[in-house]
């Protein structure tokens, strides 16, 4: 099988599958759960009227309050109360205690301050380019040894690609999904996100050190060494995905309702994750090189 | 060593993970003479419910050099306060330079906690008759303190606490109280919220200064801790609410139930996969598998002994099912060469021993990837407690499933391939056209 020579069929896809996604999230952005921009998550027991609910909490003073069913009986509230932190506590209370009278009750809450998510926000964006950054340098390290043609920072960048690749990938589909089912990302979402970046590399690595070590032993081209390494390692990539989706599908389906989208996160994400170290990575390698070797030819 | 050695420690291994990881432990214990042996995996507030709770502290008014001694203080007030409720587990921890987290386990009245962590530090002096052992309260308080300091006593060397009451009326009040304890023989008994710290005592000679010395047993760590708390008084520096999450009971026991439900199934269809498709290797894999989930819930179990102790949340339950796809991963890699290597020719034994040592740099470099991902969340995630348990129970994973893989896979296939069925290819998944010669 010839995947290297079908590169360009592989780009294709990947833009076309991304490029909604990236978008959204252009036009739309992500939709932010309390984590990020801070209010008021509160999880109650027993089918309400929204309607009537809504009402109740702007009777109080909170703002941007929506109402959405959870799992089963249970609704979702959120709401920012706009007053001090310190008597938002005893608002809470007041709220809990009018929604008592029509026989409903709190299973959970959580309330976070502004400058708290301010916190949170920096530190995900912060921890997402640390990560990114410590995985290129870690990579280029690990194949400083590789054989010509290929330099060790090829190995690195390309790596960055297909990682990007994935992010943007989840980041897309979490998008997409914010503007039409508004579902919110929170602090579990970066850990998502984290974690696909890591899984994807993973996965990169292994190709990649098969294409090191066949270096080393074939006397082919640089086309026919990628393309045997990724047919080599084929079943291995596609085996070690199916046991991840399998264990992550588990979670999604019988796992807690609290974790169900940060599961879903990771599954679009490590499904993206195989793709891109089969089909991007390594046939990014090859392209890469031949353009040098393009612009080798063309200087005088 | 020889293989059969490794086996043999393999074995030991196994049957002590086993035990301890076993639910029921402490009754399996019991039965071969531990007594009093309770291991338990530690559960975050989402699992277990109950409320978390983080105050900013306001230290606009304090100065840059007091205020890591300001923080220390009020994490000590706040911790005394928490405890004092009597619920267990209770944890109170800095965060950052400025935030103080309050994790109280099984308290879902979010507006109780506050009242009692908002208190002002209580300290009380009591007048005790000896013959009746009735206490009264000498009206004089906390409040009344101007200042405590930790100090030695000259004549015995014994670490004590010095107090200097308040000019003016404090001291005035304090002295007729020590003046009237003196004459009726009565005690003086001090309390800091609600704990004797010193006395009951009798008062040699009144005090009219305004200076007590408590000399309690203690040692000076304690008088220090007491002189903090006593000048803290109120807390020292404002703090306000500014993060808060409770869970119910039920909805942490049924997130449990869940995500248990899910990793059994998880591993069941990871297991039925890698038997059907790497036959007799799947087996090993399997076994590996079991051993790293048994081995992995010890070292959860034995954490709560160290500082270093695992708290399991539901997204460390995420991180623990995603590490046993790492685990296997690993399994597969080794599998997979070794395949090659059969089909290539090479024997049994060779295709073995060739399988490891080609899949060790995949493994070594792919797991260290993992791992400094982990290593950035944990430390980029002191916010965010939800981010810091994945990041410890995947890395923790990574770790553990490395060891697995090359330790414990490698010994079962070299122990495997010295029997006759081992030397089947038919067991590994290979086609007879490909069987090594």
């Amino acid at each position: 099988m010839n995947i290297i020579g079908r590169r360009r069929i592989w780009y294709s896809i990947s833009l076309a599958v991304i490029l909604p996604g990236l978008i959204s999230l252009v036009v739309f952005h992500l939709k932010l759960g309390i984590d990020f921009k801070g209010g008021s998550l509160l999880e109650i027991q027993g089918g309400g009227n929204a309607s009537a609910i809504t009402a109740q909490a702007k009777t109080l003073g909170f703002q941007d309050v929506t109402v959405t069913s959870g799992s089963g009986e249970h609704l979702l509230i959120r709401y920012r109360d706009p007053g001090s932190p310190d008597q938002a506590e005893a608002r809470h209370k007041e709220f809990k205690a009018a929604l008592a009278t029509t026989g409903l009750s709190e299973i959970s809450y959580s309330t976070i301050g502004s400058s708290v998510s301010r916190d949170i926000t920096r530190n995900a964006l912060l921890a997402i380019a640390a990560a990114s950054f410590a995985i290129v340098c870690y990579v280029a390290f690990a194949f400083r040894n590789a054989p010509p043609p290929v330099s060790p920072w090829s190995f690195g960048v390309t790596a960055i690609i297909a990682l990007l690749h994935d992010a943007f990938f989840v980041l897309g589909v979490f998008s997409l999904l914010g503007h039409f089912f508004g579902i919110e990302v929170d602090a579990l979402f970066v850990t998502a996100v984290l974690t696909v970046i890591g899984f994807s590399v993973h996965d990169t690595i292994v190709v990649f050190d098969r294409i090191r070590e066949n270096l080393r032993r074939e006397r082919a081209s640089f086309e026919t060494v990628v393309n045997d390494s990724i047919l080599e390692t084929f079943a291995r990539s596609i085996n070690t995905s199916l046991t991840v989706l399998l264990t992550l599908l588990a979670l999604f389906l019988f796992g807690g309702e609290s974790i169900r989208y940060f599961v879903l996160a990771l599954l679009v994400g490590v499904a993206s994750g195989t793709y891109s170290s089969i089909f991007n990575a390594s046939p990014l390698l090859v392209s890469w090189h031949n353009y040098k070797l393009k612009r080798a030819k063309a200087r005088p | 060593m020889t293989t059969k050695t490794k086996l043999i420690l393999i074995g030991i291994l196994t049957l002590i993970v086993a035990v301890l990881a076993y639910p029921k432990e402490d009754s399996l214990l019991h039965k071969i003479g531990f007594k009093h042996s309770h291991l338990q995996v530690r559960e975050g507030l989402d699992l277990q419910g109950g409320a978390h709770l983080v105050y900013q502290a306001d230290l606009t008014q304090t100065k840059a050099s007091d205020q890591a001694a300001a923080m220390a203080s009020l994490k000590d007030v706040i911790t005394k306060r928490v405890n004092s409720v009597g619920t267990s587990e209770t944890n109170v921890q800095q965060l950052g330079s400025d935030k103080i987290i309050v994790e109280l386990p099984g308290v879902t009245d979010v507006t109780a906690a506050e009242n009692l962590i908002g208190q002002t530090a209580n300290l009380v002096f009591l007048e005790i008759d000896p013959k009746t052992q009735g206490a009264s309260d000498t009206g004089i308080s906390g409040k009344d303190v101007q200042k405590a300091t930790a100090d030695f006593d000259p004549q015995s060397g014994q670490p004590i606490v010095t107090l200097q009451m308040k000019s003016g009326d404090s001291t005035k009040r304090f002295g007729q109280v020590t003046t009237r304890i003196n004459q009726t023989g009565t005690q003086l008994l001090t309390l800091l919220d609600q704990d004797p710290i010193f006395g009951p005592a009798t008062v040699s000679s009144p005090i009219t200064d305004g200076k007590a010395q408590l000399s309690g047993n203690f040692d000076v760590k304690t008088a220090k801790r007491i002189a903090q708390l006593i000048n803290a008084g109120a807390l020292p520096v404002p703090i306000h609410p500014v993060q808060q999450q409770t869970v119910g009971p039920t909805l942490g026991r049924e997130s449990v139930r869940h995500s248990l439900v899910a990793g059994v199934i998880g591993l069941g269809v990871v297991a039925l996969f890698m038997i059907m498709y790497y036959r007799l290797a799947g087996v090993v894999a399997v076994a590996a598998l079991g051993i790293y989930t048994a081995l992995t819930l010890t070292i959860y179990k034995l954490s709560a002994f160290t500082p270093y102790g695992i708290v399991l949340t539901l997204a460390g339950i995420a991180g623990f099912i995603l590490s046993i796809g790492m685990a296997v991963d690993a399994n597969i890699l080794i599998f997979e060469r070794m395949k090659e290597e059969l089909r290539a020719g090479k024997s049994f034994v060779a295709a073995v021993e060739a399988g490891f040592d080609r899949a060790w740099p995949s493994i070594r470099d792919s797991n260290v990837s993992t791992l400094i991902t982990c290593v950035i969340l944990y430390s980029f995630s002191s916010s965010i407690p939800i981010i810091r348990g994945f990041a410890v129970t995947l890395g923790l994973g990574v770790v553990i499933s490395m060891f697995t893989a090359v330790v414990v896979s490698r010994t079962f296939l070299r122990g495997i391939i010295m029997t006759k069925v081992g030397k089947n290819p038919k067991l590994y998944g290979l086609k007879l056209e490909e069987s090594p010669k």
